[in-house]
C-alpha cells in the first residue's frame, strides 16, 4: 500500500453550471436542480442522454426541526436522476462529512473503475422558511440527552469551543477573523451568482455584528441559501474531445477522529491531528506538496476553519495562521500570496457548503474565470467541512507528468 | 417540507433528558445531585457518554457500572451563548457553557453551563466542580462552578 492514488489524472471536469444563490429561491429546489443538470449537461457538450452516473451528497444541514423531503429540501441522486428522465448505470450519495470532496471521489472511482462513463455531480442546497437552526424539542433522547439538556445544541456552538481554544491558546483576536471575512466577502462581491454580489463587507461592520456564541459572530458564519450547483466529470480522455479545456482530479484524500465524544464535540486537538493526517494523505495521493498549490481554496462555512486549514495542510506552522492572515497572507489582491478564498468561499457566495471551493478550481483552472482570471493557477485544493471530518480534492491543469 | 408552529405564550420549559436503558443510572445519580461516569467493567476506562463498544478496550461487552467520581476537572475552552436554537433557554441567556475535562482520566469530557455567571474570570485550564441545576420532574443535569482560586 503505496498511497499513491492510481487515477491521477485519469478523470477530468468537462462542465458545469450554477444557478444563482439566493436566500429563497423562486422555484422549488428540485426544478432548480433539474434545470441546473441540463444546464451543465449542455455546457460539457453532452445531451441529457449521455449521462450515465449520478452523484451527490444530499445532507440538509440544519439542526432544526424540519421535515427531509427529496425533490424540496435535499436532491438526491436518483431524484435528480428520475426526474432528467434517465435510468442511471451508477446513481449513489455520499454519507458523511466534507460532500463535495466525497462525492468528487465516488464520481472518480466510479469513472476509473467504468461504472459509469459521464457522471453528474450535483449539490443541492436549501434554506427553508423560518429560523434556520430552531428546534422546539421538549425531551431529549438519544445522543442528544447528553447536551441538549445543558443548552448545547447547533453548529455555532460546536464551532465555538474549538474556535475559542485557537483564541485563548494562541492569542489570536477578533479584529484579524475580520479580514477572512472581508476577504471572503471581497471576492464573493465579484461572483455574479454570489447572494452577496455588489455587497462587500468592512471590518468594522463585522466587529459590529452581534455575537451569537462567542466569540461566534454573526458573519463568522455562512448564510442559508437555496442553490444548486452541478459538474460534469468524465475520463480526460473524452474529456479532451469535449469543448472545454478539461480540468483533471489529481487526488483526493479524507479521514475521521476515532475518539469518542459528545454529540457536536470537536475539541481543536481532533481537529489539528486528524485534519493533519488527512493532508499527509493528500500529499503522498497526488505526489504534490503544499508549496506547488497555486490556488488552496479552503473551506469556510464558519471562518475558523480558514486557520485550520491553513495549519492543518501545513501552509502554516499550529498557531501561526492567524499571524500569516494578519500580514496580509491571504489577500488574494497582493502578488505572492496565498489566494485561498479567491472564489469568495462559503462566507463571499452563501451556504453552498464546499461548491465555491470545487468552482473556484475548475474555473480558474480551466480558464473560464472571466475578468476574475488568475495568472497563476496551474494546480489547485478543494476543502470542504472540517479537517478532521471532511476532506480536500487536489485538481490540474493538465494530467500528472509519467 | 413541514415548519412547527411556534407556541404562544411563555416559553416553554428547557427540554428534558430521557433516560434509557444505557443512560438510566446516570440521571438516577444526577437527580441526587451525584455525578456517576459509566465504567468498562473489562478494562476499568471511564467512558463518557457509554458506548456500545468500549472506545478503549473495544470490548463489545463492557457491563458498564457507574461509579461515583470526584467532579472535578479543568476547563479546555467555553463559549458564551447569547442566542440558543432552543427553546427554554431565553430566560438564561447569556449564559457560559464549558468543556470540562474530568480529572478521573484524561479527555474524559462533560458540557455544561457554568454557573459562576458570563463575567467569571474564565482560562483555559481553570479548575471547576460539578453543580447541578434542578429541571421539572424531579430531574436534574450536571453544569459546573468555578473553584475559588488561592
Amino acid at each position: 500500500m503505496t498511497g499513491v492514488f492510481g487515477g491521477r489524472g485519469e478523470v477530468a471536469i468537462a462542465g458545469y453550471a450554477q444557478s444563482g444563490i439566493e436566500r429563497h429561491a423562486s422555484v422549488t429546489l428540485g426544478a432548480l436542480a433539474v434545470e441546473t443538470a441540463g444546464r451543465a449537461i449542455a455546457d460539457a457538450g453532452l445531451a441529457v442522454g449521455d449521462v450515465d452516473g449520478f452523484v451527490t451528497g444530499a445532507l440538509f444541514p440544519t439542526a432544526g426541526a424540519y421535515a427531509v423531503e427529496d425533490g424540496v429540501s435535499i436532491v438526491s441522486a436518483n431524484w435528480l436522476a428520475e426526474h432528467l428522465g434517465i435510468n442511471p448505470r451508477y446513481a449513489t450519495g455520499f454519507q458523511g462529512f466534507g460532500q463535495i470532496p466525497g462525492s468528487v471521489a465516488i464520481a472518480v472511482n466510479a469513472i476509473v473503475s467504468g461504472a459509469a462513463d459521464y457522471v453528474l455531480l450535483h449539490r443541492a442546497l436549501h434554506n427553508p422558511p423560518g429560523r434556520y437552526h430552531a428546534n422546539p424539542m421538549r425531551r431529549a433522547g438519544g445522543p442528544q440527552q447528553w447536551t441538549v439538556p445543558q443548552g448545547y445544541f447547533g453548529p455555532l456552538a460546536m464551532i465555538a469551543l474549538p474556535y475559542n481554544e485557537y483564541l485563548q491558546r494562541y492569542g489570536a483576536d477578533r479584529e484579524t477573523m475580520a479580514k477572512v471575512v472581508v476577504e471572503a466577502r471581497a471576492n464573493g462581491a465579484r461572483i455574479p451568482w454570489s447572494y452577496w454580489y455588489g455587497r462587500p463587507l468592512t471590518v468594522e461592520d463585522y466587529l459590529a455584528a452581534p455575537m451569537i456564541n462567542d466569540p461566534i459572530g454573526r458573519f463568522d458564519c455562512d448564510i442559508p441559501v437555496d442553490g444548486v450547483a452541478a459538474f460534469v466529470l468524465t475520463s480526460g480522455e473524452r474529456a479532451r474531445d469535449l469543448p472545454h479545456r478539461p480540468v483533471y482530479v489529481l487526488g483526493y484524500a479524507s479521514g475521521a477522529p476515532t475518539t469518542h465524544r459528545l454529540p457536536l464535540h470537536w475539541p481543536l486537538d481532533d481537529i489539528m491531528s486528524i485534519g493533519s493526517e488527512t493532508a499527509r494523505r493528500l500529499w503522498q495521493a497526488t505526489g504534490l506538496r503544499p508549496g506547488v498549490v497555486d490556488l488552496p481554496q479552503l473551506y469556510d462555512g464558519f471562518s475558523p476553519f480558514v486557520y485550520f486549514w491553513l495549519e492543518a495542510l501545513g501552509f502554516c506552522e499550529p498557531g501561526e495562521a492567524h499571524l500569516f492572515v494578519q500580514e496580509g497572507g491571504i489577500d488574494s489582491s497582493r502578488a505572492g500570496a496565498l489566494p485561498v478564498l479567491s472564489g469568495g468561499g462559503a462566507l463571499g457566495n452563501g451556504r453552498m457548503h464546499g461548491v465555491p471551493q470545487m468552482l473556484e478550481c475548475y474555473l480558474q483552472l480551466s480558464g473560464r474565470a472571466g475578468e476574475r482570471q488568475r495568472d497563476r493557477a496551474a494546480i489547485g485544493l478543494a476543502c470542504h467541512s472540517s479537517p478532521h471530518y471532511g476532506g480536500a480534492v487536489a485538481y490540474g491543469a493538465q494530467p500528472p507528468e509519467g | 417540507m413541514t415548519v412547527l408552529p411556534q407556541a404562544a405564550g411563555p416559553e416553554p420549559p428547557r427540554p428534558v433528558p430521557v433516560p434509557d436503558d444505557g443512560s438510566a443510572p446516570f440521571w438516577r445519580a444526577a437527580a441526587d445531585h451525584a455525578l456517576v461516569v459509566a465504567r468498562c467493567s473489562r478494562c476499568g476506562g471511564w467512558t463518557h457518554p457509554p458506548e456500545v463498544v468500549c472506545p478503549h478496550c473495544r470490548s463489545t461487552d463492557p457491563d458498564y457500572t457507574f461509579e461515583p467520581v470526584s467532579g472535578r476537572g479543568a476547563v479546555r475552552s467555553w463559549t458564551v451563548m447569547r442566542q440558543s436554537a432552543l427553546s427554554g433557554f431565553a430566560a438564561d441567556l447569556p449564559f457560559v457553557l464549558v468543556d470540562v475535562e474530568l480529572a478521573e482520566q484524561p479527555e474524559l469530557r462533560l458540557i455544561g453551563r457554568l454557573l459562576d455567571g458570563v463575567h467569571a474570570p474564565l482560562r483555559l485550564g481553570a479548575p471547576v466542580t460539578v453543580a447541578f441545576e434542578d429541571l421539572p420532574d424531579g430531574m436534574a443535569v450536571p453544569a459546573f462552578v468555578l473553584d475559588a482560586e488561592s
